[in-house]
């Protein structure tokens, strides 16, 4: 335990936090000359809107589930509900029904499996990360098993609006990320919710002594979760217009990098959504601009990998050194 | 919220008593025993040819790999920790042994063999040096971990990779007067003389200690990271056996093996009653439950399950098995 005055220990503490996203801002910037210079394709328009829709994507799904890991649990199963969501919608569009109850069921679908995880996690009491680890094979079987492991073909207006369509030259899914991620933002910094989803992260059993209804918060950010998923899994199936079985696999390992590069401490508590948004952004530049490289895709997975072990251990480090 | 009523006790909450005989008892065996023989019933009612020696034989066969994987993941899981990249350090060791005996000259198979253990060791050494001294998250770390060391593989893979080396292919495939596997008796030494480790010695109750309460056992004078470092230690070189049996069993060492087992090794490890924040367990929980695993997925496809359904069988099992766990080991007062 620090023994220091109050006041000193404060103001380290600010500092430690300024220094962490500057660090993270300067890093980007860095990142973004260097691939610029490097790769001649990099910074043309195509690029970059091919990399802020792939971008916004992974951003719904991060910036809520920055949410749950706030509140002191993870969910894996993210890439199996959008491998779901992608081959649920793929199905029901190859059978004809209309894009807008598609998109209404999977986000039902969603909030479903957020349901079902969040069951687990607050009323059964497993450790969420095994839960959702389980989850997440049982949603990933079920989509092989509905499509029979190939993919199917998803055309349709309203869907293909939601991945590819434009708003005075914005790509529609960088609007649905800025709004998801400016309402996140205002739930977790400006409102009440916000303010218990920090208090059971940080100490449920003070939180709960409190008067927050613990098990409440955490299961509706599991719900939040499902359904963000579900909007990122249909996404996808727009961006790419096929629902895959395989959508979504390996990605819980890119987002969860970028909420724990952004400061998201892993036991909860701590963390900004803003936060998240720097760590998308830079594993999102460090992937894109490593392919414009031509570099083998598994020298990408090597770099991401060392990436979140370098940057947390450097977090974990400098907050060592304090004591 | 209880009624003192004894009928609408029975009605309000009617799942509660079957639950209650899986999860109130000590250890875990005997639920376990009695789930492997409704088991075996089922199927053998769907299949002729599940209770049949050959049948028993491709079982136990199959459950090597699996079975020494988590021979090590209890044991990390019992102080207290957790690791994910048992499949990627397998995989390694299967690449990497393939490529030195694919050489002109190659070194002599025993020399492979250690060295397969000691890149093992090494992995291990990292993962639990980068998680005490670093101190990260070992689900992080060991994901990390995961993704990096799988990354190596695909790096230092070649084109050919097929085995030739019939000392190598013997390890994993041949049985003692054509009905006991090799590798079944590999694993019941192993697990023997892990459990005599763990009941008396010192390491062993320390393993405990650690898993149970990590600060209690700082105070009393272990040396709790030395314990931790040791048990990933003690994975890795698991994970190298397995990594070893691995290739000698499917006859290569491509870089995707061991992709995904994991899932399963959680999910027996868990069955078999280690509790997932450490301190408790035993091997003969997680032998048995070795058994039902590798006969649920020997049982599917006898039944002729699509592949797929298998799929979300494995991932259900792994929630049925954590939640009785939860179940059996979360305290009373679970107010939140």
């Amino acid at each position: 335990m620090a023994d220091n005055p109050v006041p000193s220990s404060l103001k380290r503490e600010r500092k430690f936090y300024l220094s962490n996203t500057l660090i993270l801002f300067i890093v980007l910037i860095v990142m973004v000359l260097l691939f610029s210079f490097t790769s001649k394709s990099f910074h043309s328009v195509y690029n970059l809107v091919s990399m802020l829709s792939n971008l916004s994507f992974i951003g719904i799904v991060a910036a809520v589930l920055t949410i749950v890991m706030i509140a002191g649990e993870i969910d894996f199963s993210i890439g199996g509900n959008i491998g779901l969501t992608s081959c649920v919608a793929a199905f029901l569009l190859d059978r004809g029904i209309n894009g807008w109850l598609v998109i209404l069921i999977c986000l039902i679908m969603g909030l479903a499996i957020g349901v079902f995880n969040g069951f687990l996690v607050t009323n059964v009491g497993v450790n969420s990360i095994i839960a959702t680890i389980g989850t997440m094979s049982i949603w990933r079987g079920l989509a092989f098993t509905l499509t029979d492991g190939k993919s199917i073909l998803a055309i349709n207006p309203v869907i293909d609006y939601l991945g590819r369509g434009t708003v005075f030259k914005i790509p529609f899914p960088v609007i649905l990320f800025a709004i998801v991620f400016g309402v996140c933002y205002l739930v977790m910094d400006h409102s009440k919710w916000g303010r218990k989803v920090y208090a059971t992260g940080v100490n449920p059993m003070a939180a709960y002594l409190s008067g927050i209804n613990v098990k409440k918060v955490k299961f509706v950010s599991f719900i939040f979760c499902g359904m963000a998923a579900a909007l990122g899994g249909l996404i996808l199936t727009s961006l790419t217009a096929v629902g895959m079985p395989q959508h979504g696999m390996g990605l819980e390992l890119t987002i969860i990098s970028a909420i724990v590069l952004g400061g998201t401490a892993l036991g909860g508590g701590k963390g900004k959504i803003l936060g998240t948004l720097v760590g998308i952004l830079i594993l999102s530049v460090l992937y894109n601009g490593l392919t414009m490289l031509n570099v083998y895709y598994y020298y990408v997975q090597i770099a991401q990998g060392a990436v979140l072990v370098a940057v947390v251990s450097t977090y974990e480090i400098r907050q060592k050194k304090r004591y | 919220m209880t009624s003192l009523n004894s009928k609408s006790a029975v009605r309000k909450s009617w799942w509660k008593k079957p639950i209650r005989i899986f999860t109130q008892n000590k250890t875990p065996t005997p639920s376990l025993i009695v789930i492997y023989i409704i088991m075996v019933g089922i199927f053998s009612i769907f299949s002729r040819n599940y209770l049949t020696l050959t049948n028993y034989k491709s079982i136990f066969n199959n459950l090597a790999v699996f079975g020494i994987l988590s021979a090590g993941v209890a044991i990390v899981m019992v102080a207290g920790g957790f690791d994910l990249s048992i499949g990627s350090i397998a995989g390694f060791v299967g690449v990497v042994s393939t490529m030195l005996m694919m050489q002109e000259n190659p070194l002599p198979t025993p020399i492979i063999i250690i060295i397969a253990l000691c890149i093992g060791i090494a992995f291990g050494l990292i993962n639990g040096l980068i998680i005490t001294k670093i101190g990260i998250n070992p689900i992080i770390t060991t994901l990390g971990t995961l993704a990096v060391i799988r990354g190596c593989c695909y790096f230092w893979a070649l084109e050919n990779l097929r085995i030739y080396n019939t000392f190598w292919l013997k390890i994993g495939r041949n049985f003692i007067g054509n009905f006991l596997p090799y590798t079944t008796i590999y694993i019941i030494v192993i697990y023997i003389i892990l459990t005599l480790m763990l009941k008396f010695t010192r390491f062993g109750r320390n393993l405990y200690a650690v898993g149970g309460n990590e600060d209690l056992a700082r105070l009393a004078g272990i040396n709790v990271d030395g314990i931790k470092i040791l048990s990933y230690a003690i994975s890795g070189f698991f994970c190298g056996l397995g990594g070893i049996v691995l290739s000698s069993q499917l006859g290569s060492g491509r870089p995707e093996y061991g992709t995904g087992a994991e899932l399963e090794v959680l999910t027996i490890v868990v069955l078999g009653g280690v509790a997932v924040g450490g301190g408790k367990g035993n091997y003969l929980g997680t032998f048995i439950a070795l058994v039902i695993i590798g006969s649920i997925s020997n049982g599917l496809v006898l039944l002729n399950v699509p592949i797929f359904l298998r799929m979300v069988v494995k991932g259900a099992l792994l929630v049925l098995a954590i939640s009785i766990d939860a179940l059996r080991n979360r305290k009373r007062l679970k107010l939140y």
